[in-house]
C-alpha cells in the first residue's frame, strides 16, 4: 500500500497540495482524475521521488520514502516506473536501446532476452532499429511503457500518457494498460483529466480539485456521488 | 570518443613540451617595427648563441602596448632590454624608476647629446622628422621648406600630420614648444588648425595619404618616408627649416631594465645594438642615420653631417611633453 | 513548447553529491584563476590609490563621449538586427536558391579581424572616390561594424525563426495574409531573439576599439586607450572601463529580466517543423538582396585584399607564408586547448545556470562580467595578478594565454550550451533518474550526446575567437612566443600593403581549414547520435 500522509507542497509560494492524505491499494489501477492544476501530476512526482514534499510523509508497504521535507529513499532506488506526458523517449537511441539502456547501466544479465521479450509482448519487434522520431504516436507510447517496465517495477505511474492519441489508438493502448496489472504484477497510478478514460480502466478513482481530494471510490461510487463538484466535473 | 580524447591529450602534451625554458636567453621588448628590429635581433642570436625572446609592438596600439606592459610588469620585471624607436618612451620608464644605468663601451663614439646624462639610456641610429610630398601635386618650387610654411593659405586643407597625442609626432610638437616658447607654439598650433590640417591616425597613415594624393604633403619620420619612396615614384622628401631651427633628429634608444633577470646577456645585447654593425644594418633596412662616424651607408641615406639638426634637450622635451599632453588632447578633440 | 519545464536535479543521491562537489571545484578553480585576478586589479585600483583626481576627470566631456558611444553602438545594434532579420528570414524561412551556401558564406566577416576589414574598406573608398574622408567618420565606423555584426544577428534571428512551431504560422495564415502574418505573428514571436541580437551587438560595438581608432573617430574606448597610452593613467582607464562594464551588465540584466529564457543561437534538436515559404512575388528581389549583401560584405573586401596581395606577383604571399609558418602549430594548439577548456567549463556553468539555486547562477554572471571587460584592461589585470615570482610557471609560459582565452570566451560557450539544455524536455532526464542511472551516465550518455551539435558549435566559435584574439594576447604573450594574430599585427607596422593583405588571406585560410578539419573529424560522432535530424 502506498500512503501519503498530511502532504503539503508548493511551487514558488503557490500551494498545490494542501494537507493531503491518500491511501492507494496494491495491485489496483487507481486513477487520479481532475482538471489541470488540481495537483494530480504533483502526486506522481512526489511518489516517484522527483520532488520532495515540503511536509508530511510518504510510505510504501511500511517503508518511509520521504518525511519532513526530506527524501529518505531516492528516486533511483524506489523501483518505480514513470510514463511522462511527453514520454521522454531518448531521441538519440533506437527503440531497442531505449528499452535496454536501464538494464545496461545496471549491468544485468540476459539483457537481449529480456528486451526481446518485452518487444514481443508489445508487438514492436519490427521497430527495434528505428529511432523515436520514426515511430507513430501509438508505437512511441508502447516503447515508453516497455521501457518503464523493463526494470520490473512494483508500481507504474502514468501521467496522461494518451493525451496526444486519437480515439481508436487510445482504446487499443487502454486495453494494453488494463492487462499490464496482471501480466507484470503491478500497482498502477494513472493520471488523467478525462473521466471516460478513467471509467474505462480504473479499479479505483480519486477525484481531485485544487490540491484536495473531493471524492474517491470505485467507478460506480463516483458516478453516483452527490458531491457538487463531482457532478459538475462529470458533466464535461 | 576515445579518438577524440587522444587528440586532446596529444595537443595538451605538445603545449607543455613547448614551454621548455632556456637559460641562455635575453628578453627584449621593442617598440621598433618588427620588420626592422627582428633581423637585427636574429643576427645577434646567430652571432652570440644567446637566444632572443622578443616582444614587438603593433601599429594598432600606436606602439605603446609594450611600454604599458613594462609599466604593468614593474613589480616583477620580465624584460632585460627595452629598445625604443625614440627617447620619449624610455624617459617615461626612467621617470617611473624602472630602468638602470649602463655605460656601454661600444657607445664611446656616440655624441653625448644622444645619451642620457646618467647613461640610463643610450641613443643610436637616428631618424629625422621630414616633410613628405606628392610630386604630382606640388612642383619642386611649391614645396614648403619650413614647418611654418604649413600654415600658409596655399596649403589649406592639404597638409597631414599624425595624431599629436602619440608617437614621434608628440615628441616633435613638444620640441617645437621648447624651441618657440609656449605662446608662439600655441599660436602655431592654432594657425595649423585654422589652415585645416588633416589629423591622420599614424605616421604610416600620413605617408599613405600623401602617396595616394589625398593631401599634397605631410610630416612623417624618415623610415616611413623611405618606405614610401621605395613603393612609389611620386613622392619625395624635404628636411625642413635647414635655414632656421633645423630638423628634429630622434635616435633609437636602448636601456637595461631594473632587476633585469638576465642582466649580463642584456648588456651584451645593448653592446651589440650600439655597434657600428647594427647602425649600418639599420641604415640599409630603414634608412636610419648612424650616430657613429664612418659607418657605411647606402647612397640615398642622408648623413647627419648634411642636416642641420634642431638643438634639443631630450629630458626637457619629454617633460614638456607631459605638460602639454592635455593641451594637445583638447587641440585634437576640438577639431 | 511553453509547458516544458527545465531539468532540475534537486535530489542528491550519493553520486550526485560527488558530482556537485566536482562542479564546485571547477567553479572554484575558475574563480581563483580568472575571477580573482580581475577583482584584485579593480580592487587595488579603485580602493588603494587616491583616485579623487581621476574621478574629477570623469567630467561632462567623458559623459558626452559615453553618450556618443551609446548612440554609435545602438545604431550598429539596430542596423545589424534589421538587416540580420531580413537575411535570417530569407535564408531560414524561404526556399530561395543556394540558401545553404549563403548561410555559411555570409558568416565570413565574423572570422576576420575588424581592423583588417576597416583597412580594406578605407582603401576601397579611396579607390572609389579618390578620398577616404567619407569613411573616416562616425558613419564609416557604423557602416563597417554593421557589416561585421549583421551575420551574428542573422544567426540568432534565423535560428529563432526556424524554431517557431509551424502550426502557429499555419493557423495564422488561415485568417490573414502572408505579410500580415509575418508582421503580426512571426516578428512578435521572435522578439526575444531580436532583443538578444541587439544587446549582444551593442556590447560588441561599444567595446570595439580598433575600427574607430583606425578611422580616427573618437569614442569611449579610444578615450580609455588615450588615458592608457598617452597619459599612462591606468587608474582613470580602469574607472572608465568600469563604467563601460556597468552599462553592459545593466543591459544584459534588463535583457535577462525581459526574456527569461530566450533561445539564443539555439541549435535545438527539438522537432518543431520549420515551415518554408515560397515568396513568389519577391523571389527575384530576395535573391538580389542576398547577392548584393554578399558582394558588399565579402566579395568587395576580398577583391581588395587579393588585388593588394598579388599586385606584385606571388612574392609577397610567399614571404607572408614563411613569416607566419612558425606561428601555426603554436596558435592552433593554444586555441584548441582553450576551446576545449571553454566548452568544458561552459558546460558546467550552463548546467549550473539551469538550477534553481542562486549561488549556482552566479557562475554565469561571473563569466558575463569578464566577457564585458575591454581586452586591454583584462590583459593588464591578468599581468598585475600573475606577474609574481610564485606564478612564473603560469606567467612565463603559454598557460597565461590559455587563461586569457578561456576567461574571455567561456561566456559564449556557456550561453550556447545552456540554451541547448533548456530546449530538452525535462522528462528525458527524469526518466533516467527514475531508472536509477548514475549522474555520470545521464550526462555522458543522454544529455551530452543530445546537445552534441551545440557543443560542437560552441567549440568552433571559441576556437575561432581564440585563434584571432589580439587585445588581451598582446599584453600576455610570453616573450619569444609566436602567435598568429600577434605576428600579423606586429609585422603590419611599416610593412608593404601587399604583405599585410597576404597575411590576412593566409590567416583567413588557416581558420577556414581548421574549421573544415574539425567538421570532418567530428561529423561522424554527431551523425552517429543525430541520424534523427536527417
Amino acid at each position: 500500500m502506498i500512503s501519503l500522509d498530511k502532504i503539503n507542497h508548493s511551487y514558488d509560494d503557490k500551494l498545490v497540495l494542501e494537507n493531503l492524505c491518500l491511501n492507494i491499494d496494491d495491485k489496483q489501477l487507481t486513477c487520479l482524475l481532475g482538471s489541470s492544476g488540481s495537483g494530480k501530476t504533483t502526486i506522481l512526482r512526489l511518489i516517484s521521488g522527483l520532488e520532495t514534499p515540503l511536509s508530511g510523509s510518504i510510505d510504501i508497504d511500511g517503508n518511509t520514502l520521504a518525511k519532513d521535507g526530506k527524501n529518505i529513499i531516492q528516486a533511483s532506488e524506489r523501483n518505480i516506473g514513470f510514463i511522462f506526458q511527453d514520454l521522454g523517449l531518448w531521441p538519440h537511441f533506437t527503440v531497442y536501446k531505449n528499452i535496454a539502456f536501464g538494464l545496461m547501466e545496471q549491468k544485468s544479465s540476459d539483457i537481449e532476452m529480456k528486451v526481446m521479450d518485452m518487444l514481443d509482448y508489445f508487438g514492436i519487434k519490427d521497430q527495434m532499429h528505428k529511432y523515436p522520431h520514426q515511430l507513430s504516436g501509438g508505437q512511441k507510447q508502447l516503447v515508453a511503457i516497455a521501457r518503464s517496465l523493463i526494470l520490473k517495477p512494483k508500481i507504474l505511474l502514468m501521467d496522461e500518457p494518451l493525451s496526444n492519441l486519437d480515439v481508436k489508438l487510445k482504446r487499443k493502448i487502454l486495453d494494453y494498460i488494463k492487462n499490464l496489472k496482471q501480466k507484470f504484477d503491478l500497482s498502477i497510478i494513472y493520471v488523467t483529466h478525462d473521466h471516460r478514460e478513467a471509467f474505462a480502466i480504473a479499479d479505483e478513482i480519486v477525484l481531485m480539485n485544487n490540491g484536495k481530494i473531493e471524492e474517491s471510490g470505485s467507478v460506480e461510487q463516483i458516478k453516483s456521488s452527490n458531491n457538487e463538484y463531482v457532478k459538475y466535473f462529470l458533466e464535461y | 570518443m576515445k579518438n577524440l580524447s587522444l587528440i586532446i591529450i596529444i595537443f595538451m602534451a605538445s603545449i607543455i613540451t613547448a614551454c621548455n625554458s632556456d637559460s641562455n636567453v635575453v628578453v627584449v621588448y621593442t617598440s621598433v617595427d618588427q620588420v626592422f628590429s627582428e633581423p637585427v635581433l636574429k643576427a645577434f642570436e646567430k652571432e652570440t648563441g644567446i637566444k632572443i625572446k622578443a616582444i614587438y609592438d603593433t601599429e594598432e596600439t600606436k606602439s605603446t602596448g609594450v611600454l604599458n606592459r613594462l609599466l604593468a610588469e614593474r613589480n616583477n620585471t620580465q624584460c632585460d632590454v627595452f629598445w625604443s624607436g625614440d627617447p620619449v618612451r624610455t624617459i617615461v620608464l626612467k621617470t617611473n624608476d624602472i630602468i638602470q644605468p649602463y655605460n656601454s663601451e661600444m657607445a664611446k663614439g656616440i655624441d653625448a647629446a644622444f645619451k642620457d646624462t646618467d647613461v640610463y639610456w643610450t641613443g643610436f641610429s637616428a631618424r629625422a622628422r621630414v616633410l613628405i610630398y606628392n610630386k604630382d601635386i606640388l612642383s619642386r618650387a611649391d614645396v614648403p621648406q619650413s614647418i611654418f610654411d604649413l600654415v600658409k593659405e596655399q596649403y589649406k586643407g592639404n597638409v597631414a600630420i599624425a595624431n599629436p597625442l602619440f608617437g614621434t609626432t608628440t615628441f616633435h610638437i613638444s620640441a617645437i614648444f621648447n624651441a618657440l616658447g609656449d605662446d608662439r607654439a600655441k599660436q602655431f598650433m592654432m594657425d595649423l588648425k585654422a589652415n585645416e590640417v588633416i589629423i591622420a591616425t599614424s605616421n604610416g597613415d600620413v605617408k599613405k595619404r600623401v602617396m595616394q594624393g589625398q593631401v599634397a604633403c605631410g610630416l612623417t619620420d624618415t623610415d616611413d618616408a623611405y618606405e614610401a619612396m621605395k613603393e612609389s615614384d611620386n613622392v619625395d622628401i624635404v628636411f625642413l627649416d635647414q635655414d632656421g631651427i633645423g630638423s628634429l633628429i630622434m635616435p633609437n634608444t636602448v636601456n637595461l631594465m631594473k632587476n633585469s633577470p638576465n642582466a649580463e646577456n642584456g648588456k651584451k645585447l645593448i653592446d651589440y645594438l650600439l655597434s657600428k654593425e647594427t647602425e649600418s644594418r639599420l641604415a640599409i633596412s630603414c634608412a636610419q642615420m648612424p650616430l657613429h662616424k664612418g659607418v657605411e651607408t647606402p647612397q640615398d641615406v642622408t648623413s647627419l653631417d648634411n642636416i642641420k639638426p634642431m638643438s634639443i634637450d631630450y629630458d626637457k622635451t619629454a617633460s614638456k611633453l607631459q605638460e602639454i599632453q592635455l593641451y594637445l588632447k583638447n587641440w585634437v578633440e576640438n577639431n | 513548447m511553453d509547458s516544458i519545464k527545465h531539468i532540475n536535479i534537486k535530489n542528491g543521491s550519493n553520486s550526485l553529491l560527488g558530482f556537485n562537489s566536482l562542479l564546485f571545484v571547477i567553479y572554484g578553480l575558475f574563480i581563483i584563476f580568472i575571477g580573482f585576478p580581475i577583482i584584485y586589479t579593480f580592487g587595488t585600483v579603485l580602493f588603494e590609490n587616491d583616485l579623487s583626481n581621476s574621478f574629477k576627470l570623469l567630467n561632462n566631456a567623458t559623459f558626452s563621449l559615453l553618450f556618443k558611444s551609446l548612440i554609435l553602438a545602438s545604431s550598429v545594434g539596430i542596423i545589424s538586427t534589421f538587416f540580420g532579420t531580413i537575411l535570417g528570414f530569407l535564408l531560414y524561412k524561404t526556399n530561395l536558391k543556394f540558401r545553404s551556401f549563403f548561410k555559411i558564406v555570409l558568416l565570413i566577416p565574423l572570422f576576420i579581424s575588424p581592423y583588417i576589414l576597416a583597412v580594406a574598406w578605407k582603401d576601397f573608398f579611396f579607390f572609389l572616390f579618390g578620398n577616404s574622408s567619407i569613411i573616416s567618420s562616425y558613419f564609416g565606423v557604423i557602416m563597417v561594424l554593421s557589416l561585421i555584426f549583421t551575420p551574428l544577428a542573422m544567426l540568432i534571428i534565423g535560428s529563432a525563426l526556424s524554431n517557431i512551431n509551424s502550426q502557429i504560422e499555419e493557423s495564422a495564415l488561415m485568417l490573414v495574409s502572408f505579410k500580415k502574418m509575418v508582421f503580426s505573428i512571426m516578428l512578435p514571436l521572435i522578439k526575444p531573439a531580436l532583443i538578444t541580437s541587439f544587446v549582444l551587438i551593442f556590447i560588441f560595438s561599444i567595446s570595439e576599439f580598433s575600427v574607430p581608432a583606425f578611422f580616427g573617430v573618437k569614442v569611449f574606448t579610444t578615450e580609455i586607450f588615450t588615458q592608457f597610452s598617452a597619459f599612462y593613467n591606468h587608474g582613470l582607464a580602469i574607472i572608465q572601463s568600469t563604467l563601460l562594464i556597468a552599462i553592459c551588465i545593466i543591459l544584459l540584466y534588463a535583457e535577462r529580466k525581459y526574456i527569461a529564457d530566450a533561445p539564443f543561437l539555439s541549435v535545438g534538436s527539438k522537432g518543431t517543423n520549420n515551415k518554408m515559404y515560397d515568396i513568389i512575388n519577391y523571389r527575384k528581389l530576395g535573391q538580389l538582396f542576398l547577392i548584393v549583401w554578399l558582394i558588399i560584405s565579402i566579395v568587395l573586401p576580398f577583391i581588395i585584399l587579393f588585388a593588394q596581395s598579388f599586385k606584385g606577383g606571388m612574392h609577397s604571399f610567399i614571404k607572408a607564408f614563411n613569416l607566419l609558418l612558425p606561428t601555426f602549430t603554436n596558435s592552433i594548439s593554444l586555441a584548441f586547448v582553450a576551446a576545449v577548456i571553454s566548452v568544458f567549463i561552459g558546460f558546467i556553468a550552463a548546467y549550473f545556470s539551469i538550477r534553481p539555486v542562486r549561488v549556482y547562477k552566479s557562475f554565469e554572471w561571473v563569466l558575463l562580467l569578464i566577457f564585458a571587460i575591454p581586452s586591454t584592461i583584462y590583459g593588464i589585470s591578468l599581468i598585475k595578478f600573475y606577474n609574481q615570482p610564485e606564478f612564473g610557471f603560469i606567467y612565463s609560459t603559454s598557460t597565461i594565454i590559455i587563461i586569457g582565452y578561456v576567461g574571455k570566451y567561456t561566456f559564449i560557450s556557456a550561453k550556447l550550451i545552456s540554451n541547448a539544455i533548456k530546449q530538452i524536455p525535462n522528462s528525458i532526464d527524469e526518466v533516467s533518474q527514475i531508472q536509477g542511472i548514475s549522474i555520470f551516465s545521464r550526462l555522458s550518455k543522454i544529455l551530452i550526446p543530445i546537445i552534441l551539435p551545440t557543443i560542437f558549435i560552441a567549440f568552433i566559435i571559441s576556437f575561432i575567437f581564440s585563434l584571432g584574439e589580439l587585445g588581451t594576447t598582446i599584453k600576455l604573450y610570453p616573450p619569444g612566443t609566436e602567435i598568429m594574430p600577434i605576428k600579423v599585427f606586429t609585422i603590419m607596422a611599416n610593412a608593404p600593403q601587399a604583405l599585410i593583405s597576404s597575411m590576412t588571406l593566409i590567416v583567413f585560410s588557416v581558420t577556414l581549414l581548421m574549421i573544415s578539419i574539425f567538421y570532418f573529424m567530428l561529423n561522424p560522432f554527431i551523425k552517429k547520435y543525430h541520424s534523427i535530424n536527417d
